[in-house]
């Protein structure tokens, strides 16, 4: 099975939590659905390019999240996500992105006004389309 | 605690004009760890050590934590396979099938089911005597019969030599899957920097008969990155060396930007800036430009990835 994780090699975050932090999000996100069977650590590392010691890690801590559970001699399997998690890594991944956008702004020195302006006509524009 | 399938403590040895050591080095059990160096570094030595094709006039080798002396017992040597960097002459007249039929009284855990899959994927010519093989056909019979051993250390001097670009995925794939089910640890030599990206665990680094050191591949991510900036003048581009004293190749480009290369980027990106001096752009150093970097005795500041920060 191929995992749609993507590496960026120009950032400053580290590999093993770039993976961690993709993978947790397809999980909660309902992109991998519960019982699916992750791919063998060594797969998973060779599809990567990195090493089975940051796969191991990475299925590690999202075991230890509850995302995750092993079963001796068949793998590594999606658990059952809770409702309070989704909403909650909703939240955060929306609140991650409007930082990066303000981040964006400050960087072109735009107005607090100017920016809440730009952001209002955002959505104005997109959730009428979805009307 | 993890075990050691092999350990070399201050291994030494005369090869014709140089020396080679002394080396220390601990491959952990369970791995795939790339031996990376240029011709002549002492690879093939080390491997040769590791076979007792050849022994050290000093030091200790350990396979799985015991040390054998003058010559490790039958049991041990059947656990071990080795693909060389020439194939062995004596095998020239036998084609795959009977190579086959005489390796298998040498190793109890031969899986000829497994070895007859492996030459049907590999499409090595049936009935065709070894030596009149291409190299690369001879490579992937190399190949199946050290896998059909069912090895727990396999040793691979520049395996994917002579393939073409089909057998090579064939092999990573073989390799994989091995791994995944035996666990094996794997020893590789290899020029072929895609070969370490896609297969490697740990890499050793060799250099004039050294050892330059050991690193686990991902920690090497992001360890250098190349940065180009605008700089005033040439004093705005010596105070700035001087705040980043291990960067290095400082270089006005034609277009009136700077370059230069330099570890730990992110950490000091603020510094940078600081001074004044504005970064256009960066990006961070292949694997091979940092194992370049490394054999020129820039060695890396390993990225600790243990946590993210």
């Amino acid at each position: 099975m191929w995992i749609p994780i993507q590496i960026n090699e120009n950032s400053a975050e580290p590999l093993y939590h770039q993976i961690e932090t993709q993978l947790r999000s397809l999980i909660i996100s309902g992109g991998i659905t519960e019982g699916t069977l992750l791919p063998s650590i060594r797969e998973f590392a060779g599809d990567l390019k990195c090493s089975v010691i940051t796969v191991r890690r990475v299925y590690q801590d999202l075991e230890n999240e509850g995302l995750l559970r092993t079963r001796q001699g068949t793998g590594t399997f999606v658990s059952h996500v809770g409702e309070g998690a989704m909403e909650e890594y909703k939240l955060e991944a929306v609140i991650k992105a409007l930082e990066s956008a303000v981040d964006v702004g400050l960087s072109v020195q735009c107005s607090a006004e100017e920016l809440t302006r730009i952001f209002t006509d955002i959505v104005k524009s997109k959730y009428n389309k979805q009307g | 605690m993890v075990q050691q399938a092999i350990e070399l403590r201050n291994v030494s040895k005369k090869r014709r004009n140089r020396m080679i050591g002394p080396l220390n080095l601990n491959l952990p059990q369970g791995y795939i760890t790339a031996l990376v160096g240029q011709n002549g570094s002492g690879k093939s030595t080390l491997l040769h050590m590791l076979m007792q094709l050849s022994f050290p006039e000093v030091g200790e080798i350990r396979w799985f934590e015991e040390a054998h002396g003058k010559e490790m017992p039958l049991s041990l040597r059947q656990t071990i396979a080795h693909v060389p960097e020439n194939s062995q002459s004596e095998e020239n007249l036998w084609t795959a099938e009977e190579a086959a039929e005489f390796r298998r009284q040498w190793y109890p855990a031969w899986d000829q089911k497994y070895f007859e899959e492996l030459l049907g994927k590999f499409e090595v010519p049936q009935g065709a005597r070894l030596g009149k093989m291409s190299k690369g056909e001879r490579r992937k019979f190399e190949i199946a019969a050290a896998l059909a051993a069912r090895p727990k250390l396999l040793l691979l001097d520049e395996p994917s030599s002579g393939l073409d670009p089909f057998a090579w995925k064939i092999l990573i794939e073989a390799l994989r899957k091995y791994m995944d089910e035996t666990n094996a640890t794997v020893l590789i030599c290899t020029h072929i920097i895609e070969e370490v990206r896609r297969l490697a665990d740990y890499i050793v680094l060799m250099h004039h008969g050294q050892l330059l050191g050991m690193a686990e591949k991902d920690s090497l991510f992001g360890s250098w990155n190349e940065v180009w900036v605008n700089a005033a003048d040439e004093e705005e581009l010596q105070e700035l060396a001087a705040e980043l004293p291990d960067a290095l190749n400082f270089t006005w480009e034609p277009s009136g930007m700077v370059s230069f290369i330099t570890q730990k980027f992110h950490q000091n990106e603020k510094r940078i800036q600081q001074l004044g001096v504005k970064v256009i752009k960066s990006r961070a150093l292949e694997l091979d430009e940092i194992l370049s970097l490394w054999t020129q005795g820039h060695h890396p500041i390993l990225i600790d990835q243990k946590r993210g920060d």
